[in-house]
C-alpha cells in the first residue's frame, strides 16, 4: 500500500465514522430541541387553556426535529481534504495530511511531494480512527433526557383552568353534544318520511344543518342560542301557515285515537272478529267473569296442593270441602258456558284420592283457561275498534279518519269503475257519497270532489264519478301528507326548544328533557308570575284538551268566578311596598328562570318594557286572572315602575 | 545532495548557529530565534529594546558565527546619506589626473548593523530603503549591486525619545520582523553577570558562509505550504485592513492602516523557515500563527484612540489571532 493510500484509507474510515458520529450528534440535538419543544407545549399547556391538540402537535415536530437532525447530520459528508484538515486539527499533525493530499492532488512529482506524503504517511498510521471518534451518548443527550425527564414530571402534574374557562368548556361541549343529536334526529326524521312540501324539506335541512354548524363550529352561548332562537321563530312561522287549515284538527284527533290510524276498513275488522268468535265458540267473552273464576280456580289449586294425607287427621273433611269447591266451580263453568273438560277430570282424581292427577288437571284447566281470556280480550278489543271506526264514508270523515275514508273512496271507485254495480248498490253509493259532502267540507277540496261525483253518478257517469271519488281520495291523502310535515315540524321544533333548554342550562341532550310540556292538567293559568306556553296554539293535542265545551263535571263545581271575599290576607302575605331608587346604567334586577336565559345588554328602552309590562298587568287585571287580594299591589308596583 | 538530507543539513546548521549565538546571548531565544528565521528568510530585522539587554551584541555575534562582511554604522543626527552609502571623491591618478572615483560606504558589507537607527533623520534613514528592498545603490548616476546576501538589523531605543525621528511606514514595511527585546529573568541575568565579569570570553566559531545562506535561503522557499495555510496568513493580514469587510473588530477601533502584503510574505517565509528548523517538510498553521507579532506588529499603524488607551499593537494582534479562525472549514 502506497503512502497516500494509506492516507486516504486512515481519511475514509474516519470520513464515513464521522459521518456517522455527525448524524448521532445531531439526532440528539434534534431531539434536545424537540424535546423542549415539548416541554413548552407542555408548560404552556398546564398553565394556559390552549387546545390539547397542541401536545401531538409539539410531539410531531420533536420527531420531525429528530429525524431533521439525523438526516443533516448524514446529509453532510466531509470532503478528504476537509477530513484531512480536521484530522491535522484533532491529532496535532501540523497540517501533514492537509499538505499531501493536496500535493498529490496538484499531480505534480518533486522531491518535496514525496517526503511530505510520507511524513504524513507516517502520521496517519498512528491515527486511530475508532479511538478518536468514539459512538458514545454526546453532550446534548444529558440534557435531552433531563429535559424528557421534566417533561414525564410534568405530565403528572395537573392543568390549571379557570372556572370561568371549564364553563366554557363545558358549554362549548354541550353546544357540539347537541348540535350532533339535533343534526342526527332531524336527518332521521328526514330518510324515516321525507316530507312532501318542499319549504318543510328545505326549513328540515336547515335544522339539520344548524345542527351540524353547532356541533362542528366553535360558537360561543350566545351565538348558538342565537342561531337556535331564529331557527325556532323560522320553524313557527311554518308550523303557524300549515296549522291553519281547519283539517288538521279532526285528523290530529284521530290519528291520536288509537285503533282508527290505521288503514284498516271496517269490514276487515268485521273480518277479524269472525274469526276470533269462531275461535272462542260458544266460550264466554266476559273478561271479568273470566277472571273471578280463574282466581277462583287459583283457590282451589292451592287448596289441592295443601291437601293433608289420608292417615292425618281432618284429612277427610279437607277432601270434602276441596270436592265441594270443584263441583262449585264445575256448576259455575256450566252456567257460564265455559269448556273445561280437564275439570272434570280433576274431579275424577280427588275421588280417586289421585293427587298428582287432580294437581296437573288443575293447571291444565288453568291454561285452558288463560286462552280463552286472552281470546276474549282481543276480541272486546276488535269491537271496540270496530265501534270507533266510521261505519261510513261520512261518519269516517267527522272522525277525521281520512287513511280509511280514502281506503273506502278508492273502494267506492274501483266499484264504480267495475261497470256490473247494480242500480241498488249504486243508490246506497250515491246516499252515502251525499252524506258524506258535509263533513268533508272542511278537508279542502275533497267535498267539491264529493260533490262533483254526486252530479256525475246521478247523471249516470259512472267512470267519471269513480274518478272524481279518487281525486277526494287523493286530496285526503295529501293532507295526510301535510299532517305529516306538519308533525315533522312540530317535532323538529320541540327538538330545537330542547337544544335551547341544553344550551342555556348547560346540560347535555341526554340530561335535557325539553321544555316542560302541560301534563293531564291541563293548560296552566296565564298571568303574572306564571310562564305560559305560548307554542299552545299550535299543539293540536293541547288544544284538544282545552276544548271542554258541553263537558258537565258535576262532582266539581266552577270556582273560577266565586266571591273570595274583600281580599283580607293574612299579615306576613301583606304586600310590603319598597320605594327602589333607579341608577341608570346600573343592573336591571333580574329573576332567574328555568329555561333559555339570554345574557347580554338590552337594547330596549325601560320605560318601554315598564309601559308593556304595565300594559299587560293591566290586562290580566282586568282579566280576573290576578287574585283579587294581589290586583292593588300588583297595579302599585307597576305604577311605581313607570315613575 | 537530496533535499531529505538539505533539510538534515539545515537543522543541524540551524541548531549550531543557536548554539553558537547562546554562548554570547543569554536568554532571548524568541529573539535569537527570530533573528536566525529573518536571516534565513533573507529579511531584515528591527531590534527594539532598552539600552543595555544585548541587541547590538547579538548582531556582533551573528556577524562572527557567519563568514559575513560585517559593518556597523552608528546612527546620529548629523548623520548624511552619502556617508552610508558613499560617495564620489576627487582622486589623483597615477598618472596625475584628477578624477571623481566612488567612494563606498559603510552599507557595502554582507551585515549591517544601523545602530539607533531613529536618531538619524528621515533623509539618512531614506537611504537605506533601496539598498533593503533593492539590494543596490544608486550613486553618482549608478547603480552598484550590494553584496548578496545582505542584511539589515536595525535597533532603536524606545525610550529617550527626545531628538529621535520615528522610522517612517516605507522603511518599517522594509523590515522582516521586528523584534521586542525584553528585560532577561532573573536566572538569565545571573547568567549573564557570570560570564561578562568572571573567566575568558567566549570564543564563536564561524558556522556558515555567505554562499550556503543564499542555498538554505533558496531551499526555504521550496518548503510547500497548503492551501488553507495560506489563506489563514492571508486572511490575518485582511483582518489588519481597518473599514474593510474582512477587518476584525478591535482593527476597525484601533487602526489606521493594516499591514501591507509583505506582512504576508513575512508569516509564510517564517513559517517555512521555522517547519524546517522543526524537521517538518510543510508549513502548519502553528507556524504562521507563531510569527504573527514580530511579523505584523511594525506594520500596523494605530490611530489616536489607540495611541490615547495606549493600546499596543501585539494587543491588536492578539485579538486579531482569536477572531480569525484557523481553519474555516474545520470551524464551520
Amino acid at each position: 500500500m502506497s503512502d497516500i493510500q494509506i492516507i486516504e484509507s486512515v481519511l475514509e474510515q474516519a470520513t464515513t465514522r464521522r459521518r456517522w458520529q455527525r448524524a448521532w450528534r445531531a439526532l440528539w440535538l434534534g431531539l434536545l430541541i424537540g424535546g423542549l419543544v415539548w416541554f413548552a407545549a407542555l408548560g404552556t399547556y398546564k398553565l394556559f387553556p390552549v387546545p390539547p391538540a397542541l401536545l401531538p402537535m409539539a410531539g410531531l415536530l420533536m420527531a420531525i426535529f429528530m429525524m431533521a437532525g439525523f438526516l443533516a447530520g448524514w446529509w453532510q459528508k466531509a470532503t478528504l481534504p476537509e477530513t484531512a484538515r480536521w484530522l491535522d486539527s484533532r491529532q496535532q499533525l501540523q497540517e501533514r495530511l492537509s499538505t499531501a493530499l493536496e500535493l498529490e492532488a496538484s499531480g505534480r512529482s518533486s522531491e518535496w511531494r514525496r517526503l511530505v506524503t510520507a511524513d504524513a504517511a507516517r502520521h496517519a498510521g498512528q491515527v486511530d480512527a475508532r479511538r478518536l471518534l468514539p459512538y458514545g451518548l454526546p453532550k446534548a443527550s444529558r440534557w435531552t433526557l433531563l429535559v424528557l425527564a421534566l417533561s414525564a414530571g410534568l405530565g403528572f402534574v395537573p392543568e390549571y383552568r379557570s372556572k370561568a374557562y371549564l364553563q366554557k368548556q363545558r358549554e362549548a361541549e354541550v353546544i357540539r353534544d347537541t348540535g350532533r343529536a339535533l343534526a342526527g334526529l332531524t336527518r332521521r326524521s328526514l330518510e324515516r318520511r321525507p316530507p312532501v312540501l318542499e319549504p318543510t324539506r328545505r326549513t328540515l335541512e336547515a335544522v339539520a344543518e344548524l345542527g351540524d354548524k353547532l356541533g362542528k363550529v366553535q360558537l360561543t352561548r350566545n351565538e348558538a342560542l342565537r342561531n337556535l332562537a331564529s331557527a325556532t321563530e323560522r320553524l313557527k312561522e311554518q308550523v303557524k301557515d300549515l296549522a291553519q287549515n281547519p283539517s288538521f284538527k279532526s285528523l290530529e284527533r284521530a290519528a291520536r285515537n288509537p285503533g282508527t290510524s290505521g288503514a284498516a276498513s271496517s269490514a276487515e275488522l268485521q273480518k277479524q272478529i269472525a274469526a276470533l268468535q269462531k275461535s272462542l265458540a260458544n266460550q264466554p267473552s266476559d273478561t271479568g267473569a273470566l277472571d273471578q273464576f280463574k282466581k277462583d280456580l287459583q283457590k282451589v289449586k292451592e287448596a289441592a296442593a295443601g291437601l293433608p294425607n289420608e292417615s292425618s287427621a281432618g284429612s277427610e273433611a279437607a277432601r270434602n270441602e276441596l270436592s265441594k269447591a270443584l263441583a262449585d266451580l264445575a256448576r259455575r263453568a256450566q252456567e257460564m258456558g265455559l269448556t273445561l273438560p280437564s275439570l272434570e277430570e280433576a274431579i275424577a282424581a280427588l275421588s280417586a284420592s289421585r293427587i298428582d292427577q287432580l294437581l296437573r288437571d288443575l293447571d291444565v284447566a288453568a291454561v285452558d283457561l288463560e286462552k280463552i281470556k286472552a281470546l276474549a280480550e282481543a276480541l272486546g278489543k276488535l269491537q271496540l275498534q270496530w265501534e270507533k271506526i266510521g261505519k261510513d264514508l261520512a261518519e269516517q270523515l267527522e272522525k277525521g279518519q281520512a287513511e280509511i275514508a280514502a281506503s273506502r273512496l278508492y273502494k267506492m271507485a274501483e266499484q264504480l269503475r267495475s261497470g256490473n254495480l247494480p242500480q241498488e248498490q249504486a243508490q246506497k253509493l250515491m246516499d252515502e257519497v251525499s252524506r258524506a259532502i258535509d263533513p268533508a267540507s272542511k278537508y279542502g277540496k275533497v267535498a267539491e270532489y264529493l260533490k262533483q261525483g254526486l252530479k256525475q253518478m246521478q247523471q249516470g257517469q259512472r267512470t267519471a264519478a269513480a274518478q272524481s271519488l279518487a281525486e277526494a281520495a287523493k286530496e285526503l291523502e295529501r293532507l295526510l301528507q301535510e299532517l305529516g310535515d306538519c308533525q315533522a315540524l312540530l317535532a323538529s321544533l320541540s327538538a330545537l326548544q330542547r337544544a335551547q333548554m341544553c344550551i342555556g342550562n348547560c346540560q347535555g341532550w341526554g340530561q335535557c328533557q325539553g321544555p316542560p310540556r302541560v301534563g293531564q292538567g291541563g293548560k296552566p293559568g296565564r298571568g303574572v308570575g306564571t310562564w305560559a306556553d305560548d307554542n299552545d296554539w299550535m299543539i293540536p293535542e293541547i288544544t284538544e284538551r282545552w276544548d271542554n265545551a258541553g263537558l258537565e263535571r258535576p262532582d266539581m263545581a266552577p270556582r273560577g268566578l266565586t266571591d273570595r271575599g274583600s281580599g283580607q290576607l293574612a299579615d306576613n302575605l301583606a304586600p310590603t311596598k319598597l320605594k327602589g331608587q333607579m341608577n341608570p346604567g346600573g343592573p336591571m334586577p333580574s329573576t332567574t328562570l328555568k329555561g333559555v336565559s339570554i345574557k347580554g345588554l338590552s337594547k330596549v328602552d325601560f320605560k318601554e318594557i315598564a309601559t308593556a309590562a304595565q300594559s299587560e298587568a293591566q290586562s290580566a287585571i282586568s282579566q280576573e286572572q290576578v287574585p283579587r287580594a294581589y290586583q292593588g299591589a300588583v297595579r302599585d308596583y307597576f305604577d311605581d315602575l313607570k315613575e | 545532495m537530496e533535499t531529505e538530507e538539505q533539510i538534515q543539513a539545515f537543522r543541524r546548521t540551524y541548531t549550531a548557529l543557536r548554539s553558537e549565538i547562546g554562548q554570547v546571548i543569554v536568554g532571548h531565544e524568541p529573539i535569537v530565534e527570530g533573528t536566525l528565521t529573518a536571516l534565513f528568510a533573507g529579511g531584515h530585522v528591527l531590534l527594539e529594546g532598552v539600552p543595555g539587554l544585548g541587541k547590538t551584541l547579538l548582531v556582533r555575534a551573528l556577524s562572527q558565527v557567519l563568514d559575513l562582511s560585517f559593518n556597523r554604522i552608528q546612527f546620529t543626527p548629523d548623520l548624511m546619506p552619502a556617508d552610508i552609502l558613499g560617495t564620489n571623491m576627487v582622486m589623483e591618478t597615477p598618472g596625475g589626473r584628477r578624477e571623481f572615483q566612488y567612494q563606498r560606504g559603510p552599507i557595502f558589507a554582507h551585515l549591517i548593523l544601523a545602530d539607533e537607527i531613529n536618531r538619524a533623520t528621515p533623509k539618512t534613514q531614506s537611504a537605506l530603503l533601496e539598498a533593503m528592498q533593492e539590494h543596490s545603490v544608486t550613486a553618482g548616476g549608478e547603480i552598484r549591486k550590494l553584496a548578496e546576501p545582505f542584511f539589515v538589523f536595525a535597533t532603536q531605543n524606545p525610550i529617550d525619545q527626545e531628538g529621535t525621528y520615528p522610522l517612517p511606514e516605507a522603511q518599517l514595511d522594509r523590515f522582516f520582523f521586528k523584534l521586542l527585546v525584553t528585560y532577561p529573568s532573573g536566572a538569565e541575568l545571573t547568567e549573564v553577570l557570570t560570564r561578562t565579569t568572571e573567566g575568558r570570553r567566549a570564543e564563536i566559531k564561524r558556522v556558515l558562509d555567505g554562499a550556503a545562506m543564499l542555498e538554505w535561503q533558496d531551499l526555504v522557499r521550496q518548503v510547500p505550504v497548503a492551501s488553507h495555510v495560506k489563506d489563514y496568513a492571508v486572511r490575518l493580514v485582511l483582518a489588519t485592513h481597518p473599514k474593510t469587510n474582512t477587518a476584525a473588530p478591535m482593527a476597525n477601533q484601533y487602526l489606521r492602516y493594516g499591514s501591507s502584503p509583505r506582512g504576508g510574505q513575512a508569516l509564510l517565509l517564517a513559517g517555512k523557515v521555522r517547519a524546517l528548523a522543526q524537521g517538518r517538510f510543510n508549513v502548519s498553521l502553528d507556524d504562521v500563527q507563531a510569527v504573527v507579532h514580530p511579523a505584523l506588529r511594525h506594520r500596523l499603524i494605530v490611530n489616536f484612540e489607540a495611541e490615547a488607551e495606549g493600546v499596543t499593537t501585539d494587543q491588536i494582534i492578539d485579538q486579531i489571532v482569536k477572531d480569525v479562525p484557523r481553519d474555516a472549514a474545520v470551524a464551520a
